[in-house]
């Protein structure tokens, strides 16, 4: 029950008009884990999650969300019992205070902790009778993470969830992550901000242009991208690397600089009975990664 | 015991977690029967994936360095085999002490010597395994 | 809480109108009572028929107003999704929204008259309850087409505006269509009480009008049912 997955789709697509946002999109978020979604702005991240969550309906194609079909209105109700959802621009009603609100979303969810609710509260230092429309843009976002962390859904869902925090504010945001992930949360979080992706996802998924280009483990990342510098003596022989796992190659006179997103060994060794004068590798950070991934598309 | 997990070196954070807990028993930081912090507070304190501490810990545990108790965290257990290995770290600190002093006088500067290492270094496991 | 919801969202602009409806009317006939002398009993009912099409223009603007709002309103000021990820369904929501609105357009109906009432019996010229009560279930039987018209442009038309704007232009185009051609089913003569009025004594005559009253409630009752597919068919 805990490995199958808290969302799994099957090519679902959605266009609004001639526009395609996403196209024959297969996702599979695990459970027990914390899964980034990268992508640029417009790639379809918000569409996706959207979709998943029944406010808009997919063009084609179907998905499940905790075993539940996302398509079905009264699946999807009882789905959102238990998903916490912190959307893209921090949605909160203007009209009522910080506490109103707090009260509010609470009598919606079984799973709600007050205790939790109250400390986060003082953490964020969040004035409770304060009108939410008279709070600042950090103010906002903390008090619309307040609402997911006081619960503890089985999954956690969050669109951008450190646009408008400061460093200080992101660092807790981080922490509260961890601690949901180790009380058993599954999280599919959508963000820019790399190297906060880099610290504790698991699982990384990157969204381009509506398709799915890359879905793999951190580990599996760190372990296999590698950029390997070479020099020759004359010019490098770019068509002798063209080989599986190699995704680019560039070259400037004698020197030439080879992506892969694995089988490195294969072009170190190669690079070595070719007689490269030098050859240097260097791992790869999830931010090069992601460059590299969306440009070649 | 302090432990500093670096997400953007070519290393999966696990992997450099295990070393850092390896190299604190073998300097002596940590001594047989010390307990480490839970899973849960060492992700929380590291900010990190709590699997990331999981697989650490019980990759470990299969390496008989943590022993890992139900409920009351896990324990390091230093038998006379990894002593041993200390030893061997001690060996071969002095082995590529003379490495580098041979290679400085041969010209190399420290940071040539550096580079040279960190790209032998990448692929120990599988290039050995191969040959 | 959604209750709550509703309540905190229409409170303004439902708290106005019932000052605006009861001051009105506390003026309007504490005004003319100085003037009436016991023979002048019909002028005083005429008075009465009077404020009544006072009272429905401006129950029809309120009900209008209190109409406005919901999901496809929250989805142009961006709190849609918040709304739309609480575990309710798109029809309950809508549902609560509409039982908030008919329990204030009821209240809405009730306080002029029980003010009228109660001014007059201040200034002894009391005036039968029956007549109170004929004024009142016309407003609310047949009034509340016009707020499930409100309802149904608030499910389709999007702006903050716009909205009200359609729903007023509907409200004025049915008027003025229905009396040059459908002078029968006038919704409005309904409402104000032109139909049954006796233009001697000013008296409204009985029997009450039920079947109108009920076709005027079936017909809000399908633009009601039509708004929750509207609803449950828009994306957000």
């Amino acid at each position: 029950m805990t490995n199958a997955p808290v969302i799994l789709t099957h090519d679902l697509a959605k266009s609004f008009g001639d526009a395609a946002a996403v196209r024959g999109l297969n996702l599979s978020v695990g459970a027990n884990r914390i899964t980034a979604f990268l992508g640029q702005n417009g790639a379809g991240k918000s569409t996706t999650i959207k979709m998943l969550l029944g406010m808009i309906r997919p063009s084609c194609g179907e998905g499940t969300v905790l075993g539940k079909r996302i398509t079905d209105p009264e699946e999807n109700r009882e789905m959102r019992r238990k998903v916490a959802y912190v959307a893209e621009d921090k949605p909160l009603y203007g009209y009522m205070t910080v506490e109103q609100t707090i009260r509010f979303a609470s009598s919606f969810y079984p799973d709600w902790r007050d205790a939790v609710a109250r400390r986060l509260l003082s953490e964020y230092k969040l004035p409770p009778q304060r009108k939410v429309k008279k709070l600042s843009k950090g103010m906002r976002t903390k008090l619309a993470l307040l609402l997911a962390f006081a619960r503890r859904p089985e999954l956690l869902i969050l669109d951008e969830p450190s646009e408008g925090l400061d460093p200080v504010g992101i660092e807790h945001l981080l922490q509260m992550l961890v601690t949901q992930a180790a009380e058993g949360v599954a999280i599919f979080f959508s963000s820019h901000q790399i190297a906060e992706v880099e610290r504790i996802a698991d699982q990384v998924c990157i969204l381009d242009n509506g398709r799915l280009l890359l879905d793999a483990s951190l580990d599996h990342l760190r372990q296999s991208y590698r950029r390997i510098d070479l020099v020759f003596e004359s010019a490098p022989p770019e068509r002798e690397f063209r080989i599986m796992g190699v995704e680019k190659i560039q070259s400037k006179g004698h020197q030439m600089s080879v992506f892969a997103s694995g089988n490195a060994e294969a072009v170190i060794e190669h690079a070595r009975d070719l007689n490269a004068v030098s050859v240097e590798v260097a791992p790869v950070g999830l931010r090069d990664i992601f460059l590299e991934t969306v440009k070649e598309n | 015991m302090f432990f500093k997990l670096t997400p953007t070196t070519g290393q999966p954070l696990y992997l450099q977690l295990m070393q850092q807990i390896r190299h604190a028993t073998e300097t002596g930081a940590l001594q047989d029967g010390d307990q480490l912090p839970g899973i849960r507070t060492l992700a929380e304190e590291l900010v990190v994936s709590p699997n990331t501490v999981a697989k650490a810990f019980s990759e470990l545990e299969h390496g008989g360095l943590l022993e890992l108790r139900q409920g009351s965290g896990a324990f390091v257990c230093v038998k006379r085999r990894t002593r041993s290995l200390a030893d061997h770290v001690q060996v071969a600190r002095r082995q590529l002490r003379d490495l580098i002093e041979r290679l400085r006088d041969d010209g190399l500067s420290n940071e040539e010597i550096q580079r040279a290492f960190e790209a032998e270094l990448l692929y120990p496991v599988e290039m050995v395994r191969k040959r | 809480m959604l209750w709550y919801k509703a309540w905190l969202e229409t409170r303004s602009r439902f708290l106005t109108c019932l000052a605006t409806l009861t001051t009105f009317c506390a003026v309007f006939v504490g005004h003319a009572q100085g003037m009436i002398h016991p023979e002048w009993k019909s002028d005083y009912n005429r008075l009465l028929f009077v404020a009544q099409q006072f009272i429905v223009i401006m129950w029809i603007l309120a009900v209008v107003l209190l109409g406005m709002g919901g999901i496809v309103r929250e989805k142009a000021v961006g709190t849609s999704s918040l709304t739309l990820s609480l575990p309710v369904s798109r029809a309950r929501l809508l549902g609560i929204r509409v039982g908030m609105g008919v329990l204030e357009a009821i209240f809405l109906a009730v306080a002029p008259w029980t003010t009228i009432f109660l001014v007059s019996s201040l200034a002894r010229m009391p005036i039968s309850i029956t007549q109170v009560g004929f004024y009142v279930l016309l407003l609310i039987g047949g009034g509340l087409a016009y707020f499930a018209m409100a309802i149904m442009v608030s499910s389709l038309v999007e702006g903050e505006y716009t909205a009200p704007a359609v729903a007023f232009g509907l409200v004025l185009l049915s008027a003025i269509i229905f009396d040059a051609w459908l002078r029968p089913y006038n919704l409005w003569r309904l409402v104000t009480g032109d139909f049954y009025i006796d233009r001697h004594t000013y008296l409204l005559s009985w029997p009450f009008p039920w079947q109108a009253t009920l076709g005027s409630v079936s017909a809000a009752a399908s633009m009601l049912l039509a708004s929750v597919k509207v609803i449950q068919r828009r994306e957000f």
